[in-house]
């Protein structure tokens, strides 16, 4: 019966750490580096032979050295004869660029959902959620938002852009009432931000009394963190799938929500063959 | 010797005349590098062809994004990638816009990559990964259906791919550098700085009817224990290969009064190089150079090249090299631009290659 072993990318290893410790494992020894000339060097430094193989490496950071950082020890757990090898890709690199989609790979994906860590936190950390609105910043998200509205019992708006004129500006209109609620800005990726910033102070012009923002992704590239601090939100809360210590440094309104446990049920599922859609609905304890 | 520099002036006379009535010619560089792009400019300016529109970039949060401006419907795209400074990035724009001119629906893709990345890691290192392998089946992959490269590494690299790969030579420049340029070359001995270059040596050696030296010693011994197989505890005890005896360094040649010539295919840690020098002036070398095809002079490789008993390096600009050179006033440059612009001719045309593989012997 071959035993788990993870390995840690050096895009996010304290996540990694926190899945191990979940997993009441030790992290597997693996040496990653760079040589003078850039090229990436890995080596696996115990057997992996007949062993089902973990590799956690988010597409954070520099993208394309942990891309290819991810790719060369997949291989190299391949020729080592594991015996499975897994990629824990917590925020998948180029997503935008095109569709991410089960159809689009050739091997078994599982997709993960942070909504029900969004919900938890929600009934813990706004007092007041029982009287929200769960807004989207734009029209593509309206069925995560919906979602998440219907198992919280409120209401939903969305925000959308709107074009009056060919070479106008867009114009962002508020679809639904957030007078007097506390308006939840729900979205998949916070990259430079400048959408969600524009949506918060929209909601407070609509007469919302507070503004959170909940993201999946914190990318956080470029005036992100400038345009955070100067907008009027009460707390921009982010999973940890990208690493946020040096980034909470300088925004005081950043807040975790820690996805580990997920991941690490994942893992556990996956390894003893056991159903892996029981956690699109529930977080694990 | 004469008609090697005699094809040469009759390729140089004109552009030549580029078959219209196919689909049509595109001519990519995918990088982003506005340096790395210079030897782009140049086959382009020998063909007498303007590069393609498309623009390459890294966004905010560093992910690479590749936008084609032109149609490459029908055509025949060639991609030419120079490794920069970022090794990982340069692979990913390669990849990205093989990828699109695939899904564009080019009639072929072919990649013009003068120095092919990672083709020093090709062998098992430990537990390891064989990463050129890995690189090759990505790019095979992604679209990729032929390949242009110079002096790989190791020859059997071209064996990993499964579309055609054209390994071309420098070694035709370098010898014209060493013809041209360096005025008592008949009293040179071409050196090889560790019985692993000796075959290269050999060839240049025979080509030019000089003599060869080889360095040897403890300094060598150093990279071949990398290339170990993986260690596995034994389970009876197997009689101990006795070790092999690290000898100090030689020269095995005669260097005394004459000029030393180190060949080499690439040039990145100086340090074996700085000693080899320094061994040849002891044994008597009044000149020392150094020629290699790919010059990646990393970290502060330029630094040592000053302070060292090497006259000159000579490299050519497969990767491109101003930082260093700026560094350096020992460094050369000898362009190879002309047998990639020839050899994306002659396929585009679809001619014969052998001409530009003439005199290559079998150990270049």
């Amino acid at each position: 019966m071959p035993n788990i072993v993870l390995f840690s990318g050096s895009s996010h290893q304290d996540l990694s750490q926190k899945v191990a410790d979940r997993l009441g494992l030790e992290l597997g020894k693996v040496i990653t580096k760079k040589f003078s000339n850039q090229e990436t060097c890995v080596e696996i430094g115990e057997s992996v032979r007949g062993e089902d193989v973990y590799i956690v490496q988010s597409g954070c950071g520099e993208i394309n050295d942990n891309l290819m950082e991810l790719l060369i020890m997949i291989n190299a757990c391949k020729i080592a004869s594991s015996s499975r090898v897994t990629a824990v890709i917590p925020c998948f690199p180029y997503a935008r660029q095109d569709k991410k989609d089960k159809g689009f790979f050739d091997i078994a994906v599982d997709n993960l959902y942070a909504e029900p860590a969004v919900l938890q936190w929600i009934r813990e950390n706004i007092p007041e959620w029982k009287n929200s609105c769960i807004v989207s910043p734009d029209a593509g998200g309206a069925k995560r938002v919906t979602s998440i509205a219907d198992r919280l019992n409120v209401e939903f708006a969305l925000i959308h852009k709107e074009r009056k004129k060919a070479n106008e500006v867009d114009r962002m209109v508020l679809v639904g009432d957030v007078k007097d609620r506390v308006a939840i800005l729900v979205d998949d990726m916070a990259d430079t931000c400048g959408t969600i910033c524009k949506a918060a102070e929209k909601l407070i012009d609509a007469g919302a009394i507070k503004v959170y923002a909940i993201l999946t992704h914190g990318i956080f590239s470029g005036p992100a963190i400038t345009r955070i601090n100067d907008a009027p939100f009460e707390a921009v809360v982010v999973t940890n799938t990208i690493p946020q210590e040096e980034k909470m440094k300088s925004c005081p309104k950043i807040q975790i929500i820690d996805i580990a446990m997920i991941l690490a049920e994942a893992i556990r599922r996956t390894h003893n063959g056991e159903s892996v859609s029981y956690l699109f609905s529930h977080v694990p304890l | 010797m004469m008609c090697i520099m005699m094809c040469y002036v009759m390729i140089g006379r004109s552009p030549p005349v580029m078959n219209h009535t196919k689909g049509g010619l595109v001519i990519f560089s995918a990088n982003s590098h506005p340096s790395s792009r210079e030897i782009s400019k140049r086959i382009g300016e020998r063909l007498g062809v303007e590069l393609g529109k498309v623009q390459v970039y890294q966004e905010d949060n560093r992910e690479t994004r590749v936008q084609i401006q032109e149609s490459v419907r029908g055509k025949d795209v060639f991609i030419i990638q120079t490794v920069s400074k970022d090794v990982n990035t340069t692979i990913m724009e390669l990849l990205i816009m093989v990828y699109a001119c695939r899904t564009s629906c080019a009639r072929s893709i072919t990649g013009v990559v003068p120095y092919f990345p990672y083709s020093k890691q090709c062998k098992m290192r430990k537990r390891g990964s064989i990463v050129s392998k890995l690189l090759a089946s990505m790019m095979c992959k992604a679209g990729l259906t032929h390949l242009i490269t110079m002096d790989l590494h190791q020859k059997e690299i071209q064996g990993f791919f499964n579309i055609p790969v054209d390994n071309l030579r420098a070694s035709p420049f370098l010898l014209q550098y060493i013809q041209e340029e360096i005025p008592d070359y008949r009293n040179a001995v071409i050196v090889a700085k560790s019985p692993a270059s000796a075959r290269r040596a050999q060839s240049f050696a025979e080509r030019l009817r000089l003599g060869i030296a080889v360095i040897h010693g403890e300094a060598q011994d150093a990279e071949s224990d990398l290339v170990d197989g993986r260690h596995s505890p034994p389970t009876v005890k197997i009689p101990l290969l006795i070790p092999k005896e690290k000898p100090p360094i030689t020269v095995v040649g005669d260097v005394g009064g004459r000029i030393a010539i180190i060949v080499d295919d690439i040039i990145d840690d100086v340090d074996s190089f700085v000693a080899a020098a320094q061994t040849l002036k002891k044994h008597g070398a009044y000149k020392i150079f150094v020629m290699a095809t790919h010059g990646i002079l990393s970290s502060d490789a330029p630094k040592l090249i000053e302070e060292s008993a090497i006259d000159k390096v000579v490299v050519t600009n497969t990767i491109p090299h101003e930082h260093q050179k700026l560094q350096c006033i020992k460094i050369q440059t000898v362009d190879i631009s002309l047998i990639l612009s020839e050899a994306i001719r002659r396929i585009y045309n679809g001619e014969s290659m052998s001409y530009l593989f003439r005199h290559i012997g079998l150990e270049d």
